[in-house]
């Protein structure tokens, strides 16, 4: 098979893949990558519920989750029932899910499984050690869409981030809304963390030039502070991803300014994926997307549609 | 039947000491939860339980890696008695279903060669667990032991074909054309559909074969509760030096009783419990003493040790001898209902009623705090002199906390705190001349909250009267309280 992920997707402990809306092609990357890993045993979680044959909020069909024999799977106990491996149980894991408990299952047999992992980041880490306890050789999360998964960062060391036509009827939107996600997740990781402290920004920043922001990043506090000159050279530390809520403007202008965002908790995107082919009809040119995006981020892009699976 | 509301168990300390067990199952979690008290007529099953608890504590210290190996595998255990259920009702349980199964009796295996351990030395009776090999292997027909539950190729000579058509088309399919695909994968969904039934018809021939292993299987789980309560138990023993109870007829006896919760309180102020003693016998039993004496507390920790003793825990105590109750009931003063609409008074006398009648359906303890405390004290001397003497006459140990006059001489015993009794007021006042402490704190230090039996006709404690000489009250006032004393 020829392989088409970049090799550091494989090497990366815990990947998660995220999609920037609904038929973004994340199931097509999962089932990709699971077939190119064949050989070496996966464990395979995904936050809440997803995997569904239908996709019940656009009705259209969608690829089922093709694992390889020897995966372990972490699921909903009632998910099992609608999975074509065989089964080996191999531990309950007493974390409910509205659909069972997560119940760790071992292919015994290739087929098709449905995934409904826990949904709190702690929770998913206790399945993803669960995993490498088990013999894993890497873990391989089915992520949220957009935002929301801008908050599995604490698991994951590396993301695979799956964008489409689906998003928005202008491939000048879906790419930029990309870049913007792409940017955010991509912030450098924070090598000191500075001190906490409950008082303004501005006070902090003039004290020191650094500062870590508690809560979310918004435009409201950043664009006055860069009015003031206040932020100049200056350090900004965010918990994670999921607290900037800067517009890309805004995100150019701290650049510009050389103010240095940084993450608590970072993960690497290590690479884009594109499916040129929206769910509501509409097609964009693959070259012409595949090179806007390509442009727009600092990693290499895909098309999952670039040659059947 | 002893049951004791939440309000009860949290005032006389069960909760806190409830809560310093920690059960491993949920079959041990689910009997200290579920706190169940021995009936009069489960007097031999109370006297093997407590004889096990003693054991068992004394052997705490010598088998400490014992006990935390057998927590450890209590700790694993989960609660399959609804799957045991749904066997009994014939119905076919499924793969995670099995796989808890199979832990379950895996886990038993484990605890069986140190429970056996335990039992060298504690020589525990009326406990004892099955051998989960038949059982085991019916989930394990290969005999693997290993965690996983999974229904193996050799289950079925037709399981052994489908799976191996089921392999060799992942192989075609790994393989395949991308053109020939589909016409695999509708083989491989057909072959699949087969491997369910075949492996629910396993699955429902497994059931079959465990279903005469139920009782012994839901024994088990009992045992494993069973054996989690008796080392909480034991361990609890351990921690406050408790003593096994003798069991009699009607006779209460506790010397050195302490109460845990004030225990550890008093210890993080670096205080001390005054450990208390009472002896009665059926009738009424009355303890008087200044306020702020301690009345309440000894109340509370005869109830708390009547209580864990039912229950088939050590007492916290030196020495113990103790009946069987067919009831406890308290009323102490600061619970007030809210809703009756009634004064605390009167909310108060409808709550003795009730309480009255269970208390007079058998031998039973009755304890009642400052009774009465709401109405003035002419009055109130006059009802708890009268339910004093009502009491002492009846099937029951009742004791009562008053600070009321006349009302001792109709009780069968008395007993007062100690309080202030052999302290020279003078010392103090000159010791707190010198070191100008805060009076209040160092009479608290000086108060015994222990209790001594009065034979005979007592005198009035005149514990306000030393707190006034000891505070410097006014002269020309204190000469006058003396003069009318």
């Amino acid at each position: 098979m020829k392989t088409l992920l970049p090799q550091n997707c494989k090497h990366i402990r815990t990947l998660s893949i995220v999609g920037m809306c609904k038929n973004a092609g994340k199931t097509t990357v999962l089932n990709r990558l699971l077939a190119e890993s064949r050989g070496r045993v996966l464990g395979l979680t995904s936050i809440g519920r997803d995997g569904e044959s239908v996709d019940v909020v656009t009705g259209t069909e969608k690829p089922g989750i093709y694992v390889p024999d020897g995966t372990l799977i972490a699921t909903a106990k009632d998910m099992l029932a609608l999975s074509d491996i065989t089964q080996e149980i191999v531990f309950t894991t007493g974390i409910p899910t509205p659909l069972g408990e997560v119940v760790l299952v071992r292919a015994k047999s290739a087929g098709n499984v449905q995934l409904a992992g826990p949904s709190i980041t702690s929770q998913l880490k206790t399945v993803s050690d669960l995993f490498f306890s088990l013999g894993a050789e890497q873990t391989i999360i089915d992520g949220a869409l957009g935002r929301k998964s801008l908050g599995a960062r604490a698991v994951a060391e590396g993301v695979i981030l799956c964008t489409g036509a689906s998003y928005d009827m202008r491939m000048e939107k879906v790419v930029a809304d990309t870049a913007q996600i792409f940017r955010v997740m991509n912030l450098k990781k924070a090598e000191t963390v500075p001190e906490e402290s409950d008082k303004p920004l501005h006070e902090i920043l003039k004290l020191s030039r650094e500062a870590l922001v508690p809560g979310a990043l918004t435009d409201a506090a950043v664009v006055p502070l860069l009015k003031s000159g206040a932020l100049k050279n200056a350090r900004l530390v965010v918990k994670d991803p999921s607290k900037v809520l800067l517009s890309p403007d805004t995100l150019d202008k701290l650049a510009l300014r050389s103010v240095s965002l940084e993450t608590v908790e970072a993960a690497k995107v290590l690479c884009v994926t594109v499916n040129p082919v929206s769910a509501y009809g509409w097609k964009f040119d693959p070259d012409a997307f595949l090179n806007t995006m390509a442009a727009a981020v600092d990693v290499p892009v895909i098309n999952v549609k670039e040659e059947p699976l | 039947m002893i049951t004791i509301g939440f309000e009860d168990r949290e005032k006389i300390g069960l909760r806190y000491v409830l809560d310093t067990l920690h059960p491993c199952s949920p079959f041990g979690t689910e009997r200290v939860r579920k706190l169940r008290f021995y009936a009069p007529d489960e007097r031999n099953e109370l006297e093997t339980e407590l004889r096990n608890t003693e054991r068992a504590a004394n052997a705490a210290d010598a088998l400490k890696p014992v006990y935390d190996q057998i927590m450890l595998v209590l700790c694993q255990l989960k609660d399959i008695r609804g799957s045991l259920k749904r066997l009994s009702e014939g119905a076919c349980l499924d793969h995670v279903e099995l796989f808890e199964l199979k832990g379950f009796l895996l886990r038993i295996s484990d605890l069986r060669p140190l429970f056996d351990r335990m039992n060298e030395t504690v020589r525990i009776e009326g406990l004892s667990f099955s051998d989960p090999a038949a059982a085991l292997d019916v989930l394990d027909p290969e005999r693997t032991r290993s965690r996983g539950f999974y229904i193996p190729d050799s289950a079925s000579e037709a399981l052994r074909a489908i799976r191996a058509e089921k392999k060799r088309l992942e192989q075609r399919l790994y393989e395949a054309a991308e053109s020939e695909k589909d016409a695999i994968r509708s083989m491989r969904t057909r072959v699949c559909a087969e491997e369910e039934t075949e492996e629910r018809a396993i699955r429902a021939a497994m059931c079959a074969a465990l279903l005469p292993h139920v009782p012994a299987m839901l024994a088990d789980a009992d045992a494993a509760g069973q054996l989690d309560f008796l080392i909480q138990k034991a361990l609890f023993a351990v921690r406050y030096g408790c003593v096994r109870p003798e069991i009699t007829e009607t006779a209460l006896e506790l010397t050195d009783m302490v109460n845990p919760e004030l225990v550890d309180l008093l210890k993080a102020k670096g205080r001390a419990f005054v450990p208390v003693s009472i002896a009665t016998d059926r009738g009424a039993t009355v303890i008087t003493g200044a306020n702020m004496g301690g009345k309440s507390v000894a109340m509370k920790t005869v109830a708390l040790n009547v209580l864990l003793f039912s229950a088939g825990f050590l007492v916290c105590a030196k020495r113990a001898r103790l009946p069987l109750f067919r009831c406890v009931r308290m009323l102490f003063d600061d619970a007030q209902s809210m809703q009756s609409g009634l004064s605390g008074f009167g909310s108060e006398i409808v709550r003795f009623n009730e309480a009255l009648r269970e208390v007079e359906e058998g031998y039973s303890l009755f304890l009642l705090d400052e009774f009465a405390r709401g109405t003035n004290p002419d009055e109130g001397a006059v009802i708890v002199q009268a339910v004093t003497r009502y009491l002492n006459g009846a099937n029951a140990i009742s004791i009562l906390a008053t600070h009321y006059d006349g009302v001792a001489e109709f009780a069968g015993t008395h007993y007062q705190i100690i309080g202030l009794r052999d302290i020279d007021p003078d010392e103090i006042k000159t010791g707190l001349s010198v070191s100008g402490e805060d009076g209040v704190a160092i009479i608290a230090r000086h108060m015994n909250y222990g209790l001594y039996r009065v034979e005979g006709k007592a005198d009035c404690p005149k514990d306000a009267l030393h707190i006034c000489r000891m505070l410097s009250l006014k002269p020309e006032i204190l000469e006058r309280i003396e003069r009318a004393y």
